[in-house]
C-alpha cells in the first residue's frame, strides 16, 4: 500500500511531537513533511506536564535522564495552589492518592467522617505521598507497586518547551521526517471534496499531501482560516484571556511541584526549571489592564527577571470538531484551556494518540473521523469542568474578577458533581478522562467545598483504630519522605543540564 | 426536611435475591437495621431460577465475607468457565466466549489485531484457540487463576453454578447471622406519604404495617413496591425479541460442566447448564414464531423431562430504579433474558451501588440520579453485548431475518461500526464485558474488520503466526495435566473436612 502524504504545518511542541510520533510508530506507513516558519515565534514558555507524558516518552524510545538534561527539566509531583479559596489558603494537588489506594472505601471517607465527629484530624496532603515530598523538596522515582506507599505517587517534568520541539525533531529527522522552513501563503482545496490539496509557501513552493496536521498554535492556519471550522467559545466560564510571561533566576529551592498562585484578575504560574523559573500572569482583559497585569507579575516573582513582559492572547474553547475533512488539528490549532491544570501537552498527545490508533489506511473513514472527534471532544469538555471547578469554588469576595467567577453560572454536569460532594463527599465515577478521584477531591477540600456528611461505610471501624492508622500512615509517609534526596540533589546527579547550555 | 440518615431499611422478596441485599446492607452498613419480609418469588423472577453467574459473583462473595469455598461446598455450587454458542452463526457453527484475555500481546498492537491480519491472509484457528480459559471448559480441566502475572493461567475469571433453593437458604441464613430481621407477612398494600408520595409503609394481610425509611424491591417483575409508585418501562422488544422462556431441570450429570451451552433454534435460542445438584435447560423464544406447545416439545425433546409453565418476558428495564425511598433490584428492574447470565450479576452491582450510594433519608434528587445514571449505563451496555449476539447471527429463519434487520440500538451500532472499520471497540462507562468478551463474540459470530491498526506494521505476519501456534502448542500440553472439575471439587472437600 502505498505511503501517505502527511504535512505538518507548524513546528513547535505539537509539531515535532507529531512528526516524531508518526515517523518512529508508523514507519512505512507515512511520508511526514514538516514546515515551519522561523519568523514565526512558538509560545513555548516553560511547560509543566501531566504524568502522561512519559508514556509518550517511552513509546518514542526516549531515555529519560538524556531527556531531562537536554530540556533542563525538573521533576514535579503535582500543582501547588494558593489563595484560591480564601487568600492565605494553600493545597497541592498531588499526583497520586491520599492514604493507601486499593481500600474499599477511599480514604478521604475516613478522614471526613473523623472530622465531622469532631476529632483533630491532621491535613488531608499528610497521607499523600506525592504531597509531602513536594512539601519536603524531596524526590525519588516510585516503585512500581502501587499498593506501597513507595508506589503510591506519579510524577511528570516541568521543562523548557522551546527545546523539547528540537529535541524531538532530532528524533523525528533521524527517522525520515523532511523539514522545509517557509511561510504558508495560499491553502489549495479540491473544489469537489472540500479536502487540502496542497499548502504553497512564500518562495513559491507547492506541498501536496494526503493528510494534513494543523499544528499552526492560535492562528489556526488549515483548521480555523482554511477550513472556517467554528470555534465553541467557553470564555463565560473560563474568562482569562490574556497572559504574561517573564522568566527570573530561580531563588531559594528548586521545587519539584508547579506553583497556581491565585492573582486579581486571574491566576500565575511558577515553574522551576533547571537553570531559570518560568513566571506568567494568565488574566482576564475585561478585568485588568496588559500594563496593570504586568506591574503586578513583576511584583510578585521572586526572583530575578532575565526577560522583559510578554503578553499572549487567546480564547478558552475549542474548535466544533478537530479533524475535518483531511485535516486534523493538533494542539492549540483545536482548541485551548489554560495550563492551570498543565493539559496543553496533555491534549496534544491525546489527539497524537487517536491519530495513531485511527491513522487512514487509504480513503480517510468518515467513521474513524468522527470516532477522533468524539474522543477529543471527551478530552477537552471533562477538563474544562475541572477548570471552572476552581475558579468557582472560592470564597473570594470584594474583586470583580472573583465576584463573577463565583456567581457565575455552571454547567450542569458540573453542578451536579458539586452537589454531590457536598453531601457525603462522593465523586462522579468515571473510568476515562484525565483526572481521577484524587484530582477532584484535592480541589474540592482544598477549595473549602466540605461535605456534610460522608459515606456511611466508613461508619464501620472504631475511631480508635482510625485514628491509630491514620497516625502510622502519616509518620511512615513522613519518614519514607526524609529517606529521599533533595530534589536539586537527585537532578544534578540524575540529569544535569550542559552548564554551556 | 430534615437530612437525616437512613436507619431502618425493608426489603420485601425472600429469594436469594432479597437475602444477598440484606446481607450485603447488614455486613456493610451495620447501622442499619434491616427488615425482610421473605415474599416467596414469583416464578418470572428470573433471578432465582438461573443458575449460571458470571465471575462478578466471586468478588461479590469477597466484600459480603463469604467465603466462596463455603458456598461451593454448604450451597451445592459449581464452577463455570465459559458458554460455548453453538449454531447462532447456522447449523454446525460454534465458539466458546470464556472470561479470559485471549493471546499474549506482542509488538504495539492488541493480539486480536494479529487474529484478524492472520485470519485476512487464509484460514487461521479459531480466536477463541487462544484462549486457556476455553480450553480448559472444553476439556473439563479446572484451576484457580493463578496470582502470578507471567503465569499462563493468571488472566481468566471464573463464575459459578448455583443451586439457587440452596443458596437462597444459604444467605437467609447468613443474613440472619449477621442481624437480618424476618418478618413473616404477606403483602396487603404500599401506603405511601401524601405531602411527597415516599413510601411511608408496607401493610401486611394480618392488619399490621412495616415501616421504613428506605423500601429495597425484590420482589421480581411486578415490582410490588417500585410499581406503586410509577411504571414508567423502557421496552427493548425490537433488540432481544425472545418474550418466553420455559424451564426444565433434570437430574444432575455424573460431573458437573464448566462450560454452558446456549444452542440457537428457528426461533429463538436454549440453554444446557450442568450444575452439581441438578441439569437446568430452558428455552427461550418468540411468541410470534413459535406456540408453546411446539416449545414444550422442542424442550422435552432435547431435556428428556416435561417443562413447567411458560414464563412471559417483557425485555427491558425501568429508566428509574430508584425512585423517592424505594430502590428496585433485580427483576424489578432489569427484565432480561439469562443470555450471558447477566441477570444476578447485574442485581449484584446494584446492591453494591446501594451500599456505596446510601443517601439521607430525604433521598435527595442528585444522589438517586448518579444511582440511577450508572444502572442504566450499565443495563443499557449489557443489553447491546446481548443484542449483539443477534445482529451478529447468520441464520435463514424469519426469526433471525428480523433480528438482523432491525437497526440495533445507537451505542451498539457505533460499536459495530468501528469494529467494522478497523477492529476498534469505544470505551463506555459501566461496561460489564471486558474487550476480550466483545472480541470473543465478534469475531467469534464471524465479523471480520476492514482494516487493521497500523501500529502492527513492525511485526511480520509470519512471527505473528508463529507467536500463536507456540501458544496453542502450550496450552494443548498444560490443559490435561490440571485437575478435573470433579477432582477439584473434591479437593475442596477433603480439605474442608480434614
Amino acid at each position: 500500500m502505498a505511503a501517505r502524504r502527511v504535512v505538518i504545518v507548524g513546528g513547535g511542541t505539537a509539531g515535532w511531537m507529531t512528526a516524531a510520533a508518526l515517523t518512529k510508530l508508523l514507519p512505512g506507513r507515512c511520508a511526514v513533511h514538516l514546515i515551519e516558519s522561523d519568523a514565526i515565534g512558538i509560545v513555548g514558555v516553560g511547560e509543566a506536564t501531566l504524568p502522561h507524558i512519559r508514556a509518550f516518552n517511552e513509546k518514542l524510545g526516549i531515555a529519560e535522564a538524556d531527556f531531562m538534561a537536554a530540556t533542563r527539566a525538573t521533576f514535579k509531583l503535582g500543582i501547588e495552589f494558593r489563595d484560591w479559596g480564601r487568600i492565605g489558603d494553600t493545597y497541592i494537588h498531588p499526583f497520586g492518592t491520599f492514604g493507601p489506594g486499593g481500600g474499599e472505601v477511599d480514604f478521604h471517607q475516613y478522614w471526613l467522617r473523623l472530622k465531622q465527629q469532631g476529632m483533630a484530624v491532621p491535613d488531608l496532603d499528610r497521607f499523600s505521598m506525592a504531597c509531602t515530598m513536594a512539601r519536603m523538596n524531596r524526590f525519588a522515582l516510585p516503585t512500581s507497586d502501587p499498593n506501597q506507599l513507595r508506589g503510591s505517587f506519579g510524577y511528570a517534568y516541568q521543562f523548557d518547551a522551546t527545546l523539547f520541539g528540537p529535541y524531538l525533531r532530532r528524533i523525528a529527522e533521524q527517522m525520515g521526517a523532511k523539514r522545509t522552513e517557509g511561510r504558508i501563503v495560499a491553502v489549495d482545496r479540491d473544489g469537489g471534496s472540500g479536502n487540502i490539496e496542497a499548502v504553497r509557501l512564500e518562495s513559491g513552493e507547492r506541498i501536496e499531501g494526503d493528510l494534513f496536521v494543523d499544528c499552526s498554535g492560535f492562528v489556526s492556519l488549515l483548521l480555523g482560516k482554511a477550513l472556517a471550522e467554528p470555534f465553541q467559545d467557553w470564555s463565560k466560564w473560563l474568562p482569562a484571556d490574556r497572559a504574561v510571561a517573564m522568566p527570573c533566576r530561580t531563588e531559594g529551592a528548586v521545587s519539584p511541584f508547579t506553583g497556581a498562585i491565585a492573582m486579581p484578575a486571574g491566576w500565575r504560574w511558577r515553574i522551576p526549571l533547571q537553570h531559570r523559573t518560568g513566571n506568567g500572569y494568565i488574566y482576564a482583559s475585561a478585568f485588568t489592564t496588559d500594563d496593570d497585569a504586568a506591574q503586578a507579575l513583576t511584583e510578585a516573582v521572586e526572583g530575578e527577571p532575565i526577560a522583559s513582559p510578554r503578553v499572549l492572547r487567546f480564547l478558552a474553547g475549542r474548535r466544533a470538531r478537530s479533524w475535518v475533512h483531511n485535516c486534523v488539528g493538533v494542539g492549540l490549532a483545536s482548541g485551548f484551556l489554560e495550563p492551570l491544570e498543565s493539559t496543553s501537552i496533555y491534549l496534544i498527545q491525546a489527539a497524537i494518540t487517536a491519530l495513531l490508533e485511527l491513522f487512514p489506511d487509504g480513503e480517510i473513514s468518515p467513521i474513524d473521523r468522527d470516532e477522533f472527534n468524539r474522543l477529543i471532544d471527551l478530552e477537552y469538555d471533562r477538563i474544562r469542568d475541572f477548570l471552572i471547578l476552581h475558579y468557582h469554588a472560592t470564597e473570594r469576595a470584594g474583586t470583580p474578577f472573583w465576584d463573577y467567577v463565583r456567581t457565575m453560572q455552571i454547567p450542569d454536569s458540573l453542578a451536579e458533581k458539586l452537589e454531590l460532594f457536598r453531601r457525603r463527599g462522593r465523586v462522579v465515577k468515571y473510568r476515562e478522562g484525565v483526572f481521577l478521584d484524587a484530582s477532584w477531591i484535592a480541589v474540592y477540600l482544598g477549595q473549602r467545598v466540605i461535605p456534610d456528611g460522608h459515606d456511611m461505610r466508613a461508619d464501620a471501624p472504631a475511631a480508635e483504630s482510625l485514628i491509630a492508622g491514620m497516625r502510622k500512615l502519616s509518620t511512615d509517609i513522613e519518614g519514607i519522605a526524609a529517606g529521599m534526596e533533595d530534589h536539586a540533589a537527585y537532578l544534578r546527579r540524575y540529569c544535569p543540564m550542559k552548564e554551556d547550555a | 426536611m430534615t437530612a437525616a440518615p437512613i436507619r431502618d431499611v425493608a426489603v420485601a422478596g425472600g429469594g436469594l435475591l432479597g437475602w444477598s441485599a440484606a446481607v450485603a446492607l447488614r455486613r456493610k452498613l451495620p447501622a442499619l437495621r434491616v427488615t425482610v419480609l421473605p415474599l416467596a418469588p414469583p416464578p418470572d423472577a428470573l433471578i432465582e431460577r438461573i443458575g449460571s453467574t458470571l465471575p462478578s459473583i466471586v468478588d461479590f462473595h469477597g466484600d459480603i465475607g463469604l467465603d466462596n469455598r463455603e458456598a461451593l461446598l454448604r450451597a451445592g455450587c459449581s464452577l463455570r468457565l465459559a458458554t460455548e454458542f453453538d449454531g447462532w452463526n447456522g447449523e454446525g457453527s460454534a465458539y466458546v466466549h470464556a472470561y479470559d484475555r485471549h493471546g499474549q500481546p506482542f509488538g504495539a498492537a492488541s493480539f486480536h489485531i494479529h487474529w484478524v491480519r492472520q485470519a485476512k491472509l487464509g484460514p487461521a484457528p479459531a480466536f477463541d484457540q487462544h484462549s486457556i480459559a476455553a480450553a480448559m471448559a472444553r476439556a473439563g480441566r479446572f484451576v484457580l487463576p493463578q496470582p502470578d502475572p507471567a503465569s499462563p493461567l493468571a488472566h481468566f475469571g471464573f463464575g459459578l453454578t448455583l443451586d439457587p433453593v440452596r443458596y437462597a437458604h444459604m444467605m437467609r441464613a447468613y443474613a440472619l447471622h449477621l442481624g437480618a430481621v424476618e418478618r413473616a407477612g404477606a403483602l396487603a398494600g404500599v401506603r405511601l406519604r401524601g405531602a411527597d408520595g415516599f413510601i411511608e409503609a408496607l401493610a401486611l394481610e394480618d392488619g399490621s404495617t412495616l415501616a421504613a425509611d428506605l423500601f429495597v424491591d425484590c420482589t421480581g417483575p411486578r415490582a410490588l413496591l417500585r410499581g406503586a409508585l410509577d411504571q414508567a418501562f423502557e421496552d427493548w422488544c425490537d433488540w432481544l425479541p425472545c418474550d418466553r422462556l420455559l424451564f426444565a431441570d433434570t437430574a444432575p450429570s455424573p460431573e458437573p460442566a464448566l462450560l454452558d451451552r446456549c444452542i440457537a433454534h428457528g426461533a429463538g435460542w436454549r440453554w444446557v447448564s450442568q450444575g452439581q445438584t441438578r441439569t437446568s435447560h430452558g428455552l427461550a423464544f418468540a411468541s410470534a414464531d413459535m406456540g408453546d406447545d411446539q416449545a414444550a416439545t422442542m424442550l422435552h425433546g432435547v431435556a428428556g423431562a416435561t417443562p413447567g409453565e411458560p414464563v412471559a418476558l417483557r425485555q427491558g428495564r425501568r429508566p428509574e430504579p430508584w425512585l423517592r425511598n424505594c430502590v428496585a433490584l433485580g427483576d424489578a428492574a432489569t427484565l432480561v433474558e439469562p443470555l450471558e447470565w447477566t441477570n444476578l450479576h447485574l442485581a449484584h452491582n446494584a446492591i453494591d451501588r446501594l451500599v456505596a450510594m446510601m443517601p439521607d433519608r430525604d433521598c435527595s434528587a442528585v444522589e438517586l440520579w448518579d444511582y440511577n445514571r450508572q444502572c442504566a449505563a450499565e443495563t443499557d451496555r449489557v443489553r447491546d453485548f446481548l443484542a449483539l449476539h443477534y445482529v451478529a447471527s447468520a441464520r435463514d429463519e424469519p426469526f433471525w431475518h428480523r433480528a438482523r434487520e432491525t437497526p440495533p440500538p445507537p451505542s451498539l451500532a457505533h460499536t459495530l461500526r468501528l469494529f467494522a472499520e478497523r477492529g476498534r471497540l469505544p470505551f463506555y462507562e459501566e461496561e460489564t464485558f471486558t474487550r476480550d468478551s466483545w472480541l470473543a463474540v465478534l469475531l467469534g459470530q464471524g465479523r471480520i474488520p476492514r482494516h487493521i491498526d497500523p501500529l502492527i506494521d513492525v511485526v511480520p505476519p509470519a512471527e505473528s503466526a508463529r507467536a500463536m501456534a507456540a501458544l496453542r502448542d502450550s496450552m494443548a500440553r498444560l490443559v490435561p495435566t490440571l485437575p478435573t472439575h470433579a477432582q477439584f471439587l473434591d479437593t475442596l472437600q477433603r480439605q474442608a473436612t480434614r
